[in-house]
């Protein structure tokens, strides 16, 4: 059966996951970890424990390994496409307050969009637009989060026609 | 930054450009990047599997992209600072090898302390912006 876009978008656009705790409270640690990627010596998340404004939906997530259920990749995991191969496109974040070591966090899903629309890397390239709402321990939204992700398939998988959906 | 470098809202000016920095890509800052983000998607590590789905080699990932731009921002604001909105588009991977250069212009002062931002990476292949970007902060105000 051709995969067909607007099931796809009828089942999906619009499906929101329940409100899940992150695995680990906020922990200087991987903060740490963060500031050293960047050579960022900021004495405010090295020394004290504040929590970089980026680093709001790693620890609101169920952890980063195994990676299945990473943050919304278990989403759109499930939502059906031609391909499986992921390419992240656009971020958007607006941040409401400050997360220090100590805060817990969660999050919910949404799925705002979904588009097939070709790319140089498949003509069969999907598009899906993610709404995230990451609170704090007191459910105090701290932070929202739009994500565009591509989904496309491989080129072998494209000179032989395999679609996956 | 260090403690003492607090940027009030007076003192800002349109048009001026944030002190950025720059970062080589090599084998070692691409561990850092998998090791700071925790993202094990192998795109970001595997050459042969970044290369089976047709791109020319590993690329940054968003965690150090957005790492990135939150640093030139948070380095610039002080700590009594708050970085209110980001938003970036990848239109280009920054790949293992290439540098990249993390850039910033204030674009628009508004009323109560909020400044509005352009926000760009560069790469030194070319120098072209692979990450286009806008951000707004909120910087104490000295009335």
């Amino acid at each position: 059966m051709p995969y067909d876009i607007k099931v796809v978008k009828r089942q999906w656009e619009g499906h929101e996951t329940p409100l899940r705790w992150g695995r680990y409270p906020v922990e200087h640690e991987p903060i740490r970890r963060h500031c050293h990627m960047l050579d960022d010596a900021n004495p405010l998340f090295i020394e004290e424990g504040r929590c970089p404004p980026v680093l709001v939906d790693f620890f609101a997530s169920r952890g980063s390994w195994p990676p299945g259920d990473f943050d919304i990749l278990g989403l759109v995991r499930r939502i059906p496409t031609p391909g499986d191969r992921l390419i992240n496109l656009n971020q958007e974040f607006e941040w409401f307050q400050s997360v220090s070591v100590g805060d817990r966090l969660g999050a919910k899903h949404k799925v705002a969009a979904i588009h097939q629309r070709g790319t140089k890397l498949d003509p069969l390239s999907v598009w899906i637009r993610t709404e995230t709402t990451i609170v704090n321990q007191r459910e105090e939204v701290v932070a929202v989060r739009t994500n565009q992700i591509l989904v496309h398939r491989t080129p072998e998988e494209i000179v032989t026609g395999v679609s996956r959906a | 930054m260090t403690a003492s470098a607090q940027r009030c809202w007076e003192d800002v000016q349109e048009g001026e450009e944030l002190k950025g920095f720059s970062l080589e890509l090599t084998m070692t800052r691409m561990v850092l990047q998998v090791s700071g983000t925790q993202d094990f998607y192998p795109i970001h590590h595997d050459q042969a599997f970044a290369r089976t789905a047709g791109h020319e080699d590993i690329f940054i990932n968003t965690g150090f992209i957005r790492g990135c731009l939150c640093r030139l921002l948070t380095d610039w604001m002080g700590r009594d600072g708050f970085l209110k909105s980001l938003g970036f588009q990848m239109r280009r991977p920054n790949l293992l090898g290439e540098a990249i250069a993390v850039r910033g212009r204030v674009k628009t002062k508004r009323p109560e302390g909020r400044v509005d931002l352009e926000v760009w990476i560069e790469n030194g292949r070319d120098a072209a912006v692979t990450v286009p970007g806008s951000a707004s902060v909120v910087l104490p105000t000295r009335s």
